[in-house]
């Protein structure tokens, strides 16, 4: 892959594209800093603006937008994240021009129709119900509030909530979005079939249409520390329970961060789900999945596993985690366990750059937490100098079982899981 | 794409399609064999056989797949249908021969250690038990079962939890052995290779493979449906469903590509196999419209289940909080009743072909999701299935649509699941 070519606007938006010819067409992937850290106290307005981005412009209604660009085959999704508003989409060559217009459009025009608002606010307590209902979302959800307590963004459900959801007006998105959506910050990264002249007329010109209104950029708070604690979360009408242990790690840029990663891989993810998949699944078949996570944001970060276990399993495998956890400094990662870590990670780099789509996710990343643009071409030998000890000893400082805490969701009793 | 085709003494059919300036290969055997080979007693052998061939034999031990595949960072994984089974590694271009060591050894010689297929027994009821949590599985489970009486789509591919509790090893054994032969399957290679160099060691690897006596032909087919069939299922859950089964012919009829068009008009689409897609909901069609832009549904699709013999399409709703599913059914009837009375317009026929169009671009967005649409449409009848199928679709006229409106979508013919949402005991 050529260096990624990179371009910073008098806006202060930033274009990042790279050509893939072999891939017949665009992918496009960017954002604002207008996610839950930008919201404050109104929980649930960065959730609820993202889900009205499609829901019509000055120019055209919510039924026009769809009808134009679907008319013209392109795609266009616009999600809330913890740090930010969220946009990706797929098009043609020929049509690059009109979807990135569109795509202006919906970012800087948005009216915010009442009648849209009610149709959003229904579709956000129908998945609040059906997440309520979602053995693996009510784990995994309420893991993260633990780790990330007291309503910290990277903690709290971004819809914010029943009572919130009902509460939310319409000039609560206004405001939200003149202050927060604009081309400060902003990131695009597009990849495909381009090249410069065309990432300049059909890219850049109507971006620059994106006018600059001194929107805020949000700064993260660090999370308060981590109480561990233990949650069982009853769901007797369900066959299976989820199991979600976790606890804080490190951000993106924390000088742990690639050793952590591979330790991360070793445990829960390389092969069939690493160390853990190998015992809950493969040699004890109690599991269909159990693997390791490491989510790194820009101030702080979480580490996590899941699994989905029958109700009758449930001692038994949060004993068999607990022992693996544990195994980290009786039984830690041999040479040839961390050999093979490092040359997944280095060959994974053909392999998990091979579609438009990632690729565009991976430039957006390096561009978002300030890689460089030479970082692909680092990062093998960022992952060869990373020395064995330092991945034995992050393993052993942070996957431990007394400092995680505990949820399981399912057909379980009240009392807090045995751990 | 220039693709090559050759088929090997022992019956195996290789499809290799180079694309220069690629550094990542793509590697896919597909076995004509689904749930639809399957018989009652022994419903999910097809899906629990995929799990056995990540568990060695021959040449591999217990683990050598993972080992090897993570070594090159590469990705694999495999897809139990109900027509076919397909297994893939993407890797690095230069390191070919262990795909194809792997795949040969996966074709013939794997160990189904008992022990093994033990331990495994619980993780394939593993796999069903997190399905039923979700109460859309209850839904699609009890749709198949509704419209196929006597076809083995009755079933899904996972199989029932009774079979899975007491399926034997060795009939699951035989069943790789009857199944698992070059002449029932197709190995297909994308990505950066020069053809003759791989045709060379794709022999090496297959070609010393016995073929197996060709699997007899499926001889059940379901009967003429007569009347509307329903069921009201009443459990736990967060919000009514609704889906509704119209029965379609067999992917290779002539009509399908107009009804590939009709289901765009109705629910939009997303492309031929679902992966390319992720969470992308076209809103421009008649179902959104008429269902979650008037706020009666949250969530809408519509899905052309192509498959070797007749088969279904499906449109499902998540209801609304307040909605009816009265009322949602009724909509529905009138949106069917629309395309039934009138070809559709030109705009609309337009956006249609627009959307088909694109998709086919983003369908081949890289080695893999090639090689997916390559096998799938192998499984179905031959690796440009898909492409010759959009082709067509592309030059259907309005008035096919509503002809094929007016011969599928018919009450008498569809089956229909209401899922009555209960409040947690």
């Amino acid at each position: 892959m050529n260096l990624p070519d990179r371009t910073a606007l008098e806006s202060g938006a930033v274009l990042v594209s790279n050509a893939l010819p072999s891939n017949p067409f665009v992918a496009f992937r960017g954002s604002v800093p207008a996610g839950v850290a930008a919201e404050g106290e109104a929980h649930g307005v960065a959730e609820f603006t993202a889900r009205l981005l499609l829901s019509g412009t000055r120019r055209r209604s919510a039924a026009k937008l769809s009808d134009r660009l679907e008319g013209i085959g392109a795609t266009l999704e616009f999600h809330n994240g913890e740090e930010l508003l969220n946009f990706h989409g797929r098009c043609t060559r020929e049509t690059l021009r009109e979807t990135m217009g569109l795509l202006v459009e919906c970012l800087s025009e948005p009216t915010f129709p009442p009648r849209e608002i009610d149709r959003v606010r229904g579709e956000l307590r129908n998945d609040l119900r059906i997440e309520a209902d979602d053995t693996h979302a009510r784990a995994s959800r309420e893991l993260g509030s633990l780790v990330f307590p007291k309503d910290h963004p990277y903690g709290r459900d971004p819809k914010g909530g029943e009572a919130r959801v009902r509460q939310i007006r319409r000039s609560d998105l206004v405001s939200f979005h003149e202050e927060h959506v604009g081309p400060e910050a902003l990131i695009l990264s597009i990849v495909g079939d381009v090249d410069r002249k065309l990432i300049d007329r059909s890219v850049a010109e109507p971006l620059s249409r994106l006018k600059a209104e001194g929107s805020t950029v949000p700064v993260i708070p660090p999370p308060p520390p981590h109480k561990r604690r233990r949650v069982s979360i009853p769901m007797p009408h369900k066959a299976q329970v989820d199991i979600a242990i976790g606890a804080p790690a490190v951000s993106r840029r924390h000088e742990d961060f690639y050793a952590l990663n591979l330790a991360n891989l070793l445990f829960g993810r390389i092969g069939l789900y690493g160390r853990l998949g190998r015992n809950l699944r493969d040699e004890q078949g109690l599991a269909y999945y159990a693997y390791s996570s490491l989510e790194p944001r820009t101030a702080a970060g979480m580490w996590s596993l899941a699994a989905g276990v029958n109700p009758q399993n449930l001692a038994k495998a949060l004993t068999s985690i607990r022992k693996e956890l544990e195994r980290l400094r009786s039984d830690p990662f041999s040479s040839e366990e961390i050999r093979d870590g490092k040359d997944n990670q280095v060959g994974s780099l053909i392999v998990s750059l091979e579609r438009n789509a990632e690729v565009a996710s991976e430039l957006h990343r390096m561009e978002y937490y300030g890689l460089g643009m030479g970082f692909l071409e680092q990062y093998a030998d960022i992952v060869h100098g990373i020395s064995e000890g330092r991945v034995r000893d992050l393993a052993a400082k942070y996957f431990t079982p007394d400092d995680s805490s505990v949820v399981v969701a399912g057909p379980v009793g009240r009392a807090p899981p045995a751990w | 794409m220039p693709t090559h085709v050759d088929t090997l003494d022992n019956g195996l059919k290789v499809i290799l399609r180079p694309i220069p300036d690629t550094k990542a290969l793509s590697t896919w055997v597909v076995y004509r064999i689904g749930s639809r080979n399957e018989v009652p007693g022994m419903t999910g052998s097809t899906h629990w056989v995929e799990h056995m061939l990540f568990k060695g034999g021959g040449k591999l031990a217990k683990g050598d797949i993972d080992k090897m595949i993570s070594r090159l960072g590469g990705k694999m994984n495999a897809f139990t249908d109900t027509d076919y089974t397909m297994y893939f590694e993407t890797i690095p271009a230069s390191e070919m021969d262990t795909a194809l060591m792997i795949e040969s050894e996966r074709m013939r010689n794997a160990a189904f250690d008992p022990k093994e297929v033990e331990a495994e027994r619980t993780v394939v009821i593993s796999e069903r038990e997190g399905a039923e949590n979700q109460p859309e599985f209850a839904v699609e489970e009890e749709l198949w079962g509704l419209a196929f009486h006597v076809h083995p789509y009755h079933w899904t591919p996972i199989g029932y939890k009774q079979d899975l509790a007491t399926l034997a090893r060795d009939p699951l054994y035989q069943h790789y052995l009857r199944y698992y032969a070059p002449n029932n399957a197709a190995l297909i290679l994308v990505g950066g290779f020069d053809p003759a160099v791989a045709m060379q060691h794709i022999r090496e690897a297959f070609a010393p493979l016995k073929p197996e006596a060709p699997p007899e032909a499926l001889r059940l087919s379901e009967p003429d449906q007569r009347g509307e069939r329903r069921a009201d299922l009443e459990r736990p859950g967060p919000a009514d469903l609704l889906a509704v089964g119209w029965h379609i012919p067999a992917a290779a009829h002539e009509d399908v590509p107009a009804l590939i068009v009709l289901s765009t008009l109705l629910g939009g689409w997303r492309g031929l196999v679902p992966f390319a897609a992720g969470d992308w909901q076209p809103r421009s069609n008649r179902l959104y419209r008429a269902l979650v832009d008037t706020k009666l549904a949250t969530d809408v699709g519509v899905r052309l289940e192509a498959k070797l013999d007749p088969s279904l399409l499906i449109a499902n709703a998540t209801l609304a909080g307040g909605a009816s599913l009265d009322r949602v059914e009724s909509v529905l009837d009138r949106v069917v009743e629309g395309v039934r009375k009138t070809p559709a317009p030109k705009a609309e026929m337009d956006r249609a072909r627009q959307q088909l169009r694109a998709w086919s671009r983003y369908e081949q967005d890289g080695v893999t999701f090639q090689g997916i649409l390559l096998a799938a449409g192998e499984g179905l009848s031959s690796w440009d299935f898909g492409e010759r199928l959009l082709a067509k679709a592309e030059k259907v006229r309005p008035e096919a649509v509503r002809d094929a409106a007016r011969t599928y979508l018919v009450d008498s013919h569809r089956s229909v699941v209401r899922f009555h949402a209960q409040e947690d005991a």
